[in-house]
């Protein structure tokens, strides 16, 4: 059971680092320092609870508002560079966080031992959650809320005028900016949303692990934070949700059997995935097919006849398997 | 003083190994205007191929070289076949992933070829550094240069003297001109990343003949490696990535001369970072940026 929290929790981080880089990706602007603004979330939130004994929410948006701060920094020099440039950049920005961590000691003794982060062995007893009685199941919860809170601002964003916006500069940054937009405050606005929800999913992903180390924040982490949205497509926010648990669900854990295969196979589905789909998993088409489609099956006075059989079969399914349960119940004299 | 001037031979001893490397990166972004993040990897499979037959066979150091090379080639036209044929113009972050996607596979196959994390390597030529004054060169590293410098001469003659080197360089200005003026684009390509995987295999065999030695980890060393190396010389220009390398080299070794190991890769990404920031499109590829510019300024 724990193993399924376990998981739970992993994908509802890989989310968050997934949306963070979300944002960053409707302007056009393929960010590789979401892993370094997740270590800077991290590293901080991790302090302010375990150095200085704050409350795990004040920490967490703490954390992020210093990502965020990093973030906007980082934005306006990487302004001047775009496409695949921009993409070396952040990923120069990104290592150089890394390894401004690998060097970073800040230790205080505390009842007898030596807390804090510590260069190359990293921050370990990072204990707030056993330390306050939070049982795994409850982190995964918290987790969990913080993705819906996160995800549900991002789809309310993504409806309004802020998310034409920046999808009006992904689109087309020349026709965006005669339509009257001011690319630079749209950009880092984007990269400081984007560095805020990193930094959480960096403090929620500190506190679970009760150990971090230079190491996680590297740059396996950031391609798969661009990975997720690229994959799952970016019509909506669900696409980098489904990358996600195919991902992490499915590719890592669902074929963990496979040992040390599995790396081999991931790389083939992964190449398999974009070639086939280069649009993302759930690109608009699919999406609107989709919400069509459920929305017929939801109402039967808007959908066609055909649509009104195939609720009626579903009734009738329904009602057989009624029947049969209730013939169980008989049998086993229930 | 001494100190500094021995860093700095040092530094463009190495550093000729990275220009190397960054050749072969460019070469590739360059005319596809794609980020190989497997380019690493591709060597690191034909050095493991090499190992793996000195190993098992005990063949001499050249044949190594060799399978070096041309497994590195090899490994190049999977990724080639996988990663940038299959898309088209434009989707250049597809291609991008789907590298990094090959990258763990080949690190896999590596090392399940070979599970030791360190595995020999032969080397190339060994005996005592030769001193002169009191400054001392070690033998490997003048071979490493001396090997480098001919690569790229090599590498110029073919770009400038042959007719695939001029479509190369087509491709390299402009993709569009290039395709109306009859360069046969894709065979160029493949030949383009062909010729880039087997320099990189060339500098892999040099770099490991130096170290002796060769580990999983050397794949993505040598991405970032070149990466860096081609971003602060500038993208797709072959004397920047040569500058670009030296520079890198002499960065490092000053770096770590001045602040020790674990500082000198923290300094290497913060003056790519900075160059990016300051001088975009590195220091001698700032031409397409300032045409960008221009004509968003036009806008």
């Amino acid at each position: 059971m724990d193993f399924y929290l376990g998981l739970l929790q992993i994908i509802g981080v890989h989310t968050l680092l997934g949306l963070s880089a979300y944002v960053v990706l409707l302007t056009g602007q393929v960010s590789l320092a979401q892993a370094g603004f997740m270590a800077i979330g991290a590293y901080v939130s991790a302090m302010l609870t375990v150095l200085a004994k704050w409350a795990l929410v004040p920490a967490l948006l703490t954390g992020g508002a210093a990502a965020a701060a990093v973030a906007c920094l980082v934005g306006f020099p990487a302004l001047r560079v775009r496409g695949l440039m921009l993409v070396v950049a952040t990923l120069a920005f990104g290592e150089a966080v890394r390894l401004f961590f690998f060097n970073f000691d800040y230790q205080i003794a505390m009842g007898g031992i030596k807390v804090g982060p510590l260069g190359g062995e990293g921050f370990r007893q990072i204990r707030y959650f056993p330390e306050n009685g939070w049982t795994t199941f409850q982190v995964m919860v918290f987790i969990w809320l913080t993705v819906g809170v996160v995800m549900t601002a991002l789809w309310w964003m993504d409806r309004s005028r802020v998310g034409a916006v920046l999808r009006a500069v992904g689109e087309d940054e020349v026709a965006a900016q005669s339509a009257g937009l001011n690319l630079t405050a749209v950009k880092v606005s984007a990269m400081t949303l984007g560095g805020f929800i990193a930094g959480v999913a960096g403090g929620l992903y500190a506190h679970y692990t009760t150990h971090i180390e230079q190491g996680n924040f590297n740059v396996l982490v950031a391609t798969f934070a661009i990975a997720y949205p690229i994959l799952g497509g970016l019509s909506n926010v669900f696409g980098t949700l489904a990358a996600v648990v195919f991902i992490q669900g499915f590719l890592i854990e669902g074929l963990r059997f496979l040992g040390d295969w599995r790396n081999l196979l991931f790389g083939a589905l992964i190449v398999l995935a974009m070639n086939v789909r280069p649009g993302g998993l759930l690109d608009a088409q699919t999406m609107s097919k989709g919400l069509s489609a459920l929305r017929r099956l939801l109402d039967p006075a808007y959908g066609s006849a055909a649509a009104r059989q195939a609720i009626d079969g579903l009734k009738d399914a329904g009602a057989m398997f009624r029947r049969l349960i209730a013939k169980w119940k008989g049998a086993f004299g229930a | 003083m001494i100190d500094i001037i021995q860093n700095t031979v040092d530094g463009v001893m190495i550093g000729s190994s990275y220009a190397l490397l960054a050749l072969g990166f460019t070469l590739i972004f360059g005319t596809m205007r794609r980020l190989n993040l497997a380019y690493g990897p591709t060597i690191m499979a034909g050095a493991y191929l090499g190992t793996y037959a000195f190993l098992a066979l005990d063949i001499g150091v050249l044949p190594v070289a060799l399978l070096v090379v041309a497994g590195a080639a090899v490994a190049g036209l999977y990724v080639e076949r996988l990663c940038f044929r299959p898309f088209g113009e434009g989707a250049a972050i597809a291609s991008m992933i789907s590298s990094f996607a090959v990258w763990m596979q080949i690190e896999e196959a590596a090392s399940l070829a070979l599970p030791h994390h360190l595995n020999a390597f032969p080397r190339l030529v060994s005996g005592q550094p030769i001193t002169v004054g009191p400054f001392f060169f070690r033998l490997d590293h003048l071979a490493m240069l001396a090997v480098a410098a001919a690569a790229a001469a090599l590498v110029h003659v073919v770009l400038h003297r042959t007719r695939f080197g001029l479509g190369v360089r087509t491709l390299i200005d402009h993709r569009r001109a290039a395709e109306l003026v009859g360069v046969p684009v894709t065979h160029t390509l493949t030949l383009a990343f062909l010729l880039a995987c087997a320099i990189g295999g060339l500098a892999g065999f040099l770099i490991a003949a130096s170290e002796a030695q060769i580990t999983p980890m050397f794949g993505m060393w040598a991405t970032t490696k070149g990466l860096i190396a081609m971003m602060i010389g500038g993208l797709g220009s072959v004397p920047g990535a040569i500058m670009g390398g030296l520079a890198l080299g002499v960065i490092e070794a000053q770096a770590q001369w001045l602040f020790g190991p674990q500082v000198r890769d923290l300094i290497a990404w913060g003056v790519l970072f900075a160059v990016l920031a300051l001088w975009p499109g590195g220091l001698l590829g700032g031409r397409q940026v300032a045409e960008q510019q221009a004509v968003q300024r036009r806008v």
